[in-house]
């Protein structure tokens, strides 16, 4: 007589094992989470006072070619309050923008009184309104005070393509010009032109523009950074 | 030789990932078992080699360098895990990524491991194999990333590559599981 094979059909456990995999996993998690906190917490990074500056690599002119920049380089790690140290006043603007191009005049006489311990950045972004396309050109031109564009307002130049850039008020802008992209002022939360935040030298917000609405960025350089030179 | 190949954190992930390709190439009576702890090893060694990678990126974002890890040579974290720009997808830091999806690829080889025999056993089985491919392109793009996209790129992150060869591992392992199941070897006394 052929015997039949039996097939064998397991069974699972009784109870719910996905619980016990949770909690080991929930464990395994915690220790995990308990020595990142130990060992390196996490920096809060933003551009509100008192978090970390978010970085930004990106390409930046600096008044004879275009080269990468970073801004954390600039930073000095080792910064104490009250140490001596170069700070960083952080600009965005739109080179269309009427605001930007008025602030041109400030941005400058802050450079003049200012440059020798404070680093300045213009970052450049396009806003998404009509005839605020900018290119290199035309960033290169306001930066540097050169021929761009007519006087007419015909699309053509800064300032929405009202002036050449060349008559942008003050003088030329002896600084680094950063080439923004919408992750930037994403990260930076930045919702309008112009847009000014002082940095300590190890890179921490010290003023916001946006949480200072009272203060002029001349009397917070003072405060702040101290006598202008 | 590069600095950073002689790190002794690096060497124990070496051979976390070595144990665990033991375990999936063994033959043995066991062989599902084994298998599924391979997979679980792998995980392991992947969440570990994710957190490690965060730990840097912490010290790299607070103090602008680390110990952890070398910042020169072609093998190294510095340009990889400090580019602000590819550090992170959608400014959540590529770590965190990485803890939380092997978390998914651990619980579900532990539930597995705990009870292969259960209803659900064959949906884990078939999520853990999905989940393993999804992580797939991740590690390309990864890839892509330290070989031309990061500053003065070529670069190759070591803690990184632990983790990418973690899931691929991992995905291996639920490849041969699978292969045991539909063959008929699921249960250890069906060879």
């Amino acid at each position: 007589m052929a015997r039949r094979r039996k097939t064998l059909v397991q069974k699972g456990r009784d109870d719910d094992v996905r619980i016990i995999a949770g909690f080991i996993l929930g464990s395994i998690l915690t220790v995990i989470m308990l020595l990142i906190v130990i060992i390196a917490p996490p920096a809060t990074i933003g551009p509100s006072e008192g978090e970390l500056a978010p970085d930004f690599s990106a390409d930046a002119y600096n008044g004879a070619n275009w080269e990468n920049y970073k801004l954390s380089d600039t930073f000095d790690y080792e910064w104490e309050e009250g140490g001596d140290g170069e700070w960083i006043l952080v600009q965005f603007i739109d080179t269309d923008c009427p605001y930007c191009w008025s602030e041109g005049e400030t941005m400058s006489d802050l450079y003049s009184q200012w440059s020798g311990n404070v680093e300045f950045i213009t970052i450049t972004v396009e806003l998404s309104i009509n005839n605020h396309d900018s290119d290199r050109a035309e960033v290169e031109a306001f930066r540097d005070k050169t021929n761009y564009g007519t006087e007419e307002n015909d699309g053509d130049g800064c300032n929405s393509g009202r002036n050449n850039c060349i008559n942008r008020p003050g003088t030329i802008h002896n600084w680094n010009y950063i080439e923004g992209s919408s992750s930037i002022m994403k990260d930076w939360e930045i919702t309008g032109t112009p847009f000014l935040a002082l940095l300590q030298p190890d890179g921490y917000v010290a003023w916001n523009q946006y949480e200072n609405q009272g203060e002029e960025i001349e009397s917070a350089m003072q405060r702040l950074v101290g006598g202008s030179e | 030789m590069n600095e950073a190949l002689t790190d002794p954190i690096l060497i124990i992930f070496i051979l976390g990932l070595a144990i665990s390709s033991y375990l999936m190439l063994a033959n043995n009576e066991k062989k599902t078992s084994m298998l599924l702890i391979s997979s679980l090893s792998f995980a392991i060694v992947g969440i570990t080699s994710s957190a490690y990678t965060y730990i840097i990126h912490n010290k790299m974002v607070v103090q602008g360098s680390t110990t952890f890890c070398s910042s020169e040579g072609l093998v190294q974290c510095g340009s990889v895990i400090g580019d602000p720009q590819w550090n992170n997808l959608f400014g959540v830091p590529w770590g965190i990524f990485g803890i939380l999806s092997f978390s998914i690829l651990i619980f579900l080889s532990l539930c597995l491991y705990l009870d292969r025999h259960a209803k659900w056993s064959e949906d884990y089985l078939n999520y853990a194999w999905w989940a393993g491919i999804a992580g797939l392109p991740f590690v390309a793009l990864l890839i892509i990333i330290e070989l031309t996209q990061v500053e003065d790129a070529p670069h190759i992150c070591p803690f990184c590559t632990i983790a990418h060869f973690a899931l691929i591992g991992y995905a291996v392992s639920i490849y041969f599981l699978k292969n045991r199941r539909n063959i008929g070897k699921w249960s250890e006394n069906e060879g």
